[in-house]
């Protein structure tokens, strides 16, 4: 209960800080929480030597948070709405890292490609994540229709409601005056 | 005793999202995409990281097992509720010219495309305009006029760019929301045209 359980404890604060270098470092004064029980720490060895400085490095390799899973051939597109469950919700306390933001984010429906963005992960990366939350029952994917483009009503309400997208000076482009 | 199955994923806390479409945004580096989504998009631009996976291999290595490598690109992307129930999202392709058959995954399911054209660079639009031909996207040529002002003539940019009379070519100013929307709308009528003739 001594060198080496101080040496796996560092080595699964150093992997949990490795993956998310975009969250503030846990100050250096508190305990390591002995050897994490993240999945994450569990699919691979240490990035570095125990001991050795934990430098928040940027080039995290994305895929580390999917396991090393990519998307298959059915890939979801970019624009595919996605939201939270009530089941997501309650679940939340109990979801960590990339998986509780993702249910957090998608209360309101967010695109794959806002979810993205707003989170700073690989757009691959969340679909990988965002068909785990899915199969989970946390979150409900809603893929676009597929036809949209050669749908003429939908194309009119794009197109009606474009129109009535006022410009700079509050002008919509139908009546040219103020919307 | 209740059974235990996966939560009804119609069962959702939020209802039914709003049907998301989209556009593409196309042209060569510097001549505009992010500033054209950024004047029409009701949030700021975002900036996504998507991979593109590159085939580097040549035709002539076709008996082999096509070396394939992935690129990152950044991906500029904003979006404009039209209503409740519907959203518009306009991407911005990647700006460099290599990418230019990597579209694919930007282009399923997009109702059109508006290609930017500096008309000091003539050139660095064609990857964009040969693709969305190619892919049978209706689409729309957007001359871009920073400054109010056209050095050449409409007939002699059609004419240099090669396209048809059935693309529309259109000044527009990126930086103004009604330019923009309405460059929008000429793509957006062509693409209902095409599937009304359908």
């Amino acid at each position: 209960m001594s060198g080496s359980d101080d040496a796996s404890g560092r080595r699964g604060k150093a992997v949990v800080r490795a993956l998310r270098p975009y969250v503030d470092p846990p100050e250096e004064d508190t305990p390591a929480p002995g050897p994490s029980s993240r999945s994450a720490s569990a699919s691979g060895p240490a990035p570095g030597p125990a001991g050795e400085p934990v430098r928040r490095s940027l080039s995290v390799r994305p895929f580390l948070v999917t396991a090393g899973r990519v998307t298959d051939a059915d890939r979801l597109p970019l624009e595919t709405q996605v939201i939270t469950t009530t089941a997501g919700l309650n679940a939340l306390p109990a979801l960590t890292f990339e998986q509780h933001d993702i249910v957090a984010a998608c209360r309101e429906p967010l695109s794959l490609a806002e979810l993205a963005a707003r989170l700073h992960l690989h757009l691959n990366v969340v679909r990988v994540l965002a068909g785990d939350l899915r199969s989970a029952g946390h979150l409900t994917v809603h893929a676009p229709q597929a036809d949209a483009a050669h749908d003429l009503s939908v194309l009119r309400r794009v197109i009606d409601g474009l129109r009535a997208v006022p410009d700079s000076r509050g002008l919509t482009r139908d009546n040219n005056r103020p919307a | 005793m209740t059974t235990t199955a996966l939560p009804n994923p119609s069962a959702s806390g939020a209802g039914r999202p709003p049907l998301p479409v989209k556009m593409v945004i196309a042209g060569g580096f510097g001549v505009g995409k992010t500033t054209t989504v950024a004047s029409i998009s009701e949030i700021d631009p975002l900036t996504t990281e998507a991979s593109i996976t590159e085939v580097a291999a040549g035709v002539d290595d076709l008996t082999h097992t096509p070396h394939k490598t992935t690129t990152t690109v950044a991906m500029d992307f904003g979006v404009i509720t039209l209503d409740p129930t519907l959203k518009l999202y306009l991407f911005g392709t990647p700006g460099q010219d290599r990418f230019g058959f990597m579209w694919d995954d930007l282009v399923a399911g997009a109702l059109g495309g508006l290609v930017i054209v500096d008309t000091r660079r003539l050139d660095d639009c064609f990857a964009a305009v040969d693709y969305f031909e190619n892919k049978g996207l209706p689409f729309a040529v957007g001359i871009n006029v920073f400054d109010g002002n056209l050095d050449h003539d409409l007939d002699e940019v059609r004419w240099a760019l090669d396209i048809p009379d059935s693309v529309p070519l259109v000044l527009f100013d990126a930086r103004e929301r009604g330019s923009v929307r309405d460059a929008l709308l000429v793509v957006l009528e062509l693409a209902l045209q095409r599937a009304e003739e359908e």
